[in-house]
């Protein structure tokens, strides 16, 4: 675990983020991307 | 393992599973992925590695998509995305690339974009009967590998008998709905836990991991996962 940092404060998940590899893809509704870029893919 | 031994005080712990909750979707290429990452970074522990319970949530990354799609995944992404055909393709062949890496043959050519919320279905069946884990990479591997049609009930069914499943009891499960509301359930969830993107992998109840990270990161949590309960045990 490289870093963590707590969840949005507007959400209440009762966990711990692992923010681990930040460039690691994730994908919501059919654009994959790194979350906070505008690099995308399918 | 399900005992350990503290040799030097003789000490028996019986160590329930670490608990891993994945909400993912299977038409998701960066799930797969993930899921072969989680697999790397258990087995990366070796002997060490903790006992694991896995389960899988739903979640419908697009649930606009029609079951029967007339066209390549190509014709698809250009659509929805408004971007030329050649730099889909060129974003194809980059998932198809770290897929490899990861052990999986991608074939985008062959895939058939469809609805995935009958396969979410089944995936709740096959919870039931204790073949999740299975059923779910088989449907991963239908999908991106080999080109089934995963939005069908025929196929579905199919596929779920490949697993060990019932393949009558199953059909009545999908044609009857009655994991819809399971579906739902997980859905509902995910959006309670502001989860907006898949992989998305919880540990224990405690930790949140996002995103198709490499095994080293799974392995870490996992880690400090079971490092926190052998202190609370002690």
């Amino acid at each position: 675990m490289t870093d963590r940092s707590p969840t949005d404060a507007a959400t209440p998940a009762p966990f711990t983020m692992v923010t681990g590899d930040p460039f690691a893809m994730v994908c919501e509704g059919d654009v994959c991307s790194i979350p906070g870029t505008a690099g995308d893919t399918p | 393992m399900g005992i350990r031994t503290h040799g030097a005080r003789f000490q028996f712990v019986v160590s329930e599973p670490i608990k891993i909750d994945i909400w993912s979707d299977i038409a998701c290429p960066w799930c797969y992925i993930g899921k072969r990452n989680l697999e790397g970074g258990i087995a990366a522990l070796g002997d060490d590695a903790p006992e694991v319970e896995i389960e899988y949530h739903s979640f419908e990354l697009a649930p606009d998509t029609p079951v029967d799609f007339e066209g390549s995944e190509v014709d698809f992404l250009a659509k929805h995305k408004g971007l030329p055909a050649e730099r889909v393709q060129q974003m194809l062949q980059h998932v198809t690339g770290v897929a490899a890496n990861a052990g999986l043959d991608y074939d985008f050519g062959a895939l058939q974009h469809t609805k995935t919320l009958k396969a979410h279905e089944l995936l709740h069946f096959a919870k039931s009967h204790g073949l999740q884990l299975e059923l779910s990479e088989r449907l991963f591997r239908a999908y991106f590998t080999e080109g089934r049609h995963v939005g069908r009930i025929d196929e579905l069914v199919e596929l779920a008998a490949e697993v060990g499943l019932d393949a009558d009891a199953a059909r009545g499960a999908l044609e009857s709905g009655r994991y819809a509301d399971a579906v739902q359930a997980d859905l509902a969830q995910a959006v309670a836990y502001g989860v907006n993107g898949v992989p998305f992998f919880v540990f224990e109840g405690k930790y949140g991991v996002s995103g198709a990270q490499p095994a080293e990161v799974f392995s870490q949590v996992l880690t400090q996962v079971a490092g926190e309960r052998d202190e609370a045990a002690a």
